[in-house]
């Protein structure tokens, strides 16, 4: 044992906190998958095959599986190719009105996971807006063109560079403007220095983002099953299938051992790949980037024209939701847009009607709930980690990274097959059936993201503060509440507020937990995709998206807009962006590269 | 000693934050259903209207219900996940092999209703200990668009659906196992090919069935109504629960046929029971005393064209309806068979052959 280690053990109030936290984790983070594994291989203590046989046996799990790697990989080029240009064209090149052109592509931050998959397909699906009004010109054409591969390869690659936007971005904002102008003095052409100077310095954020690409199309779950169709059917789809039946659920849980196998894999691969030298360009005095003119004038044209057409895809769908949601009925269901059909009668609906605001209250409460708890509780462990470090602090919060690497669908069905029934761990109690138990997975996947954050705020604090304290007779705890607190809390708001975003249109894990009573908005707007839906469903969701962009647009500036008002120092960005949105299946990507990225986000995976 | 006293007092504070999920919801669940005395009923019978009704004509009778509607097969499953804490208090609407299904998994609480004297007790639970009866009966019938096909251009059998090239994309075939419907519809093909050597007691030819009806029809799409579909002229051919189909043609504006194959058609007979472990027992079962009656069953059977089991109810039943009824023969389906198979089947299916 440790000197301080050793220490920590001597403080009653450590013991408590520690105790809690072992139990937290041994409950929530480690059991429940361990028992998952149990449940495939050995359900009544002995080793079986069936689940692994029957997959194996299956034409269409097989399928799938192939279709989630393809998705993954196809994914993992588009978002890149797409990625990479919006990024150039915000940040490198000299673009005219690239700052109108950075805020449609910044819609992702505020629309995507399941809401931005019900609007394409309100939009472009079978009974959409857009087909509609097409297939009166064409009347012949097929009228669900939107839909399978194509579609949610096409929806996902627009509503995933998010994660380009937040780390490319403030990589290249960081590359250091001296070596692109020495570059240029030694007769370089603008795209040999954007070849050879600049992209380089990129390469471990790219590297880094493509893995996240990878593992946002691997875990997808609402994309395919809103807009995938008959013929292009992945994973957690299925998982969700077998899930539902009690004797199939080790088909479920073995589906999401492989997902959560390739992801480990994916992310050791990283973070291997990383540690092999990570080549920084970091001046002294690093100059900041200016943007580059493009010389040729054919190029500067394409550009242009790319760009903006970008920008139209982006914002079109978003544009046409937020205009339909003040239409009528029979607006909607004709894909009529006149100023004569405009109504306020969705808005009044859905903050009218009980049953329609329901699912937005819920989500609400949900996702407030979980922001508190999990920076509530986590704000006295960072503190308690950071300053007794040790084997035992370093384990514990090695484990508590555990939601990391592992997906969604597959924390969720743990805790299901585990909680089911009478367990010890929890006091005896059933959790399924109750609304905590969606409540415990919220929290589950918060963890990683705000202890990160909190151990940055913490670290932050300027140490010499608390010496004085010491100095001056002060206690832990007094320290604690009147120095550290006070220090971190801002931040730690921050961290709150950006929880709540991110699981406020949650749908992945919801959709194996909720209460069926208690249904968030995620769900909600699921159903509202399907087939039969009412028109006024569809105006429902319009509002829902709306009001969910107002609520996450607001809490997005409170956070970011006012701290870079404020701070504009290199140092500044202390609680890096994070844009909102569940990720299927995908770890909770909130992760990548320490080194290259200073930030973290968990990439919306609609 | 102010040093220990507080931070134990912060400690306490955090374990709270950490475990204070627990209580708040547990309160919340208290709004919900047991201080309000709300009952929850879980059915798959609540479509087309009739969830409102029910929850209407419920709260006239002084119930307070919430309804949460699933496919007969997601319903029992959710059941069966939830019986160590059960949200439902009163299931109806699935049909015996379900409930014997529930029944096996120690899902529901006997209890005989009042008006068990009024039904037909061989359609009850067969045990000593009864736990669930019978409210209506219904065909699960193969519908057919009337306005584009005449009775007799229409298929005598499910079988022709994909042996004979002129309906195989004609009709509409499930995309999930979800629905009583689905089952019983597979069900009712897999029996006419019993082989207790074969897979899961079915012959390799009557997977083959099952497999050619996957490979042709077309795709049904999620909560898109067949007979909506028989409207736009995309299938003409399609399952039905019978009670269903009177609605629909009104709905959807369509004529409708249905195929009376010779071998008869499985019949769903659905039933009413109150869930074991329910806070709210006696308000559960006054209540199946209330639905089960003939004057709600009898409502109900004029509103949606049902076919109740309670005798007096059934005076109260449309002529149309008992005369469409009169036309089909009940497929001779051993029950037991298909309760200890059908899970494994449904698997099977998912797994091979659905596309």
């Amino acid at each position: 044992m440790t000197g301080s280690t050793r220490r920590m053990l001597r403080s009653p109030a450590v013991i408590i906190t520690m105790t809690v936290l072992v139990w937290f984790i041994a409950a929530f983070l480690l059991w429940p998958n361990a028992n998952l594994l149990i449940q495939t291989f050995f359900p009544d203590g002995q080793f079986s095959g069936r689940a692994v046989e029957k997959l194996l046996s299956s034409e269409r799990a097989m399928t799938s599986l192939a279709n989630s790697f393809l998705l993954a990989v196809a994914l993992a080029i588009t978002v890149n190719a797409v990625g990479i240009f919006i990024v150039l064209v915000t940040e490198y090149f000299h673009i005219r009105g690239a700052r109108v052109l950075w805020l449609g592509y910044a819609t992702t931050f505020i629309y995507g996971g399941i809401v931005l998959a019900a609007g394409y397909k309100f939009i472009y699906g079978a009974d959409g807006i857009v087909t509609k009004f097409l297939a009166g010109f064409f009347p012949d054409m097929d009228r669900s063109w939107f839909e399978g591969f194509f579609a949610v390869l096409a929806v996902m690659t627009f509503a995933t560079t998010t994660n380009h936007m937040l780390f490319l971005g403030s990589a290249i904002r960081n590359v250091d403007y001296q070596t692109v102008e020495a570059a240029r003095n030694l007769g370089a052409s603008p795209w040999t220095i954007l070849r050879r100077v600049v992209l380089p310095t990129l390469k471990p954020t790219i590297f880094a983002v493509t893995i996240l690409s990878f593992l946002t199309g691997l875990g997808a779950l609402s994309a395919p099953q809103v807009l995938g169709g008959q013929d292009f059917e992945t994973i957690t789809p299925m998982i969700l299938t077998f899930a539902n039946s009690t004797t199939s659920r080790d088909l479920a849980a073995l589906l999401a051992l492989v997902l959560g196998v390739a992801t480990i894999a994916m992310l050791s691969v990283m973070t291997r790949l990383e540690r092999g030298g990570t080549y920084h360009s970091v001046a002294k005095v690093a100059a900041p980037l200016q943007k580059q003119p493009i010389g040729h004038r054919g190029a500067n044209i394409a550009v242009h024209v790319a760009a903006y057409l970008l920008f139209l895809i982006y914002v079109f769908p978003l544009a046409l939701v937020v205009l339909y949601s003040f239409m009528d009925s029979a607006a909607i269901s004709t894909g009529v847009l006149t100023l004569d059909r405009f109504t306020l009668d969705n808005y009044v609906r859905v903050l009218s009607q009980q049953s329609a605001l329901k699912p937005f209250i819920v989500s609400i409460v949900y996702s407030a709930l979980a922001a508190i708890i999990s920076v509530g509780g986590l704000l006295f462990v960072t503190r308690l980690m950071l300053k007794y470090r040790g084997w035992l602090m370093s384990g514990l919060e090695y484990l508590l990274h555990i939601p990391w690497i592992l997906p969604a669908a597959m924390i969720a069905l743990g805790l299901l097959i585990t909680y089911d029934r009478p367990n010890p761990l929890v006091g005896g109690f059933v959790l399924s059936g109750t609304v905590v138990i969606l409540l415990i997975a919220f929290v589950i996947v918060k963890v990683p993201f705000t202890l990160r954050m909190l151990k940055a705020a913490f670290s932050s604090v300027n140490g010499s503060m608390e010496e004085a304290a010491a100095i001056m007779g002060a206690g832990t705890l007094y320290t604690f509440r009147r120095i550290l607190l006070p220090a971190v809390l801002p931040a730690a708001a921050a961290v709150a507020a950006l929880n709540f975003n991110n699981l406020l249109d949650d749908y992945d894990t919801a959709v194996f937990l909720a209460h069926p009573l208690y249904q968030p908005l995620g769900l909600q707007i699921k159903a509202n995709t399907d087939g039969g839906a009412s028109v006024e469903a569809i105006g429902n969701t319009f509002v829902y998206t709306v009001l969910l962009m107002l609520v996450m647009g607001t809490v997005m500036y409170l956070v970011y807009g006012r701290l870079n008002r404020t701070r504009r120092s290199p140092r500044a960005r202390r609680v890096p962006l994070q844009p909102v949105g569940g990720s299927a299946g995908t770890p909770n990507t909130d992760m990548p590269g320490t080194a290259t990225v200073d930030g973290t986000s968990s990439a919306r995976v609609p | 000693m102010r040093k220990p006293l507080s931070a134990v007092t912060l400690a306490i504070s955090a374990a709270f934050l950490l475990t204070s999920c627990g209580q708040g919801d547990t309160a919340a669940e208290g709004d919900g259903s047991a201080e309000a005395g709300t009952l929850v009923v879980y059915t798959n019978s609540n479509s087309e209207g009739r969830g409102e009704w029910l929850q209407a004509e419920a709260a006239e009778a002084g119930f307070d219900i919430e309804i949460v509607g699933a496919g007969g097969a997601d319903a029992t499953n959710k059941l069966i996940a939830e019986k160590n804490n059960p949200i439902a208090d009163v299931v109806y609407g699935l049909n015996n092999v379900y409930y014997e299904q529930l029944k096996k998994e120690d899902v529901l609480e006997p209890y005989t209703p009042e008006w068990s004297g009024e039904v037909d007790e061989s359609l009850a639970d067969p045990a000593e200990d009864k736990a669930y009866w019978p409210l209506v009966q219904q065909a699960i019938v193969l519908a057919y668009n009337a306005d584009t096909m005449s009775a007799d251009e229409a298929p005598k059998d499910w079988p022709e659906l994909w042996t004979e090239d002129e309906y195989k994309d004609r009709y509409e075939r499930v995309t999930g196992m979800g629905a009583a419907t689905t089952q019983l519809v597979m069900a009712g093909i897999l029996s006419r090919h019993r082989d207790d050597s074969g897979e899961l007691g079915v012959s390799e030819e009557g997977w083959s069935q099952i497999e050619q009806y996957f490979n042709n029809g077309v795709p049904a799409v999620k909560d898109l109504d067949l007979f909506a579909r028989f409207a736009e002229g995309e299938v003409d051919l399609g399952q039905m629960p019978s009670s269903s189909i009177p609605g629909r043609e009104e709905a959807y504006d369509v004529t409708s046929g249905a195929v009376a194959p010779e071998i008869g058609v499985p019949y769903a007979i659905e039933q009413v029971a109150v869930v074991k472990g329910t806070d709210q027992q006696e308000q559960a079962q006054e209540f199946i005393d209330w639905f089960g009656s003939a004057e709600v069953q009898g409502a109900w059977a004029q509103e949606f064209n049902s076919l109740p089991v309670n005798e007096s109810a059934l005076e109260q039943a449309k002529p149309e309806v008992i005369e469409f009824d009169e036309q089909f023969t009940h497929q001779d389906i051993d029950w037991t068979f298909v309760e200890e198979n059908l899970a494994g089947w449904v698997e099977k299916i998912e797994l091979e052959y659905m596309q």
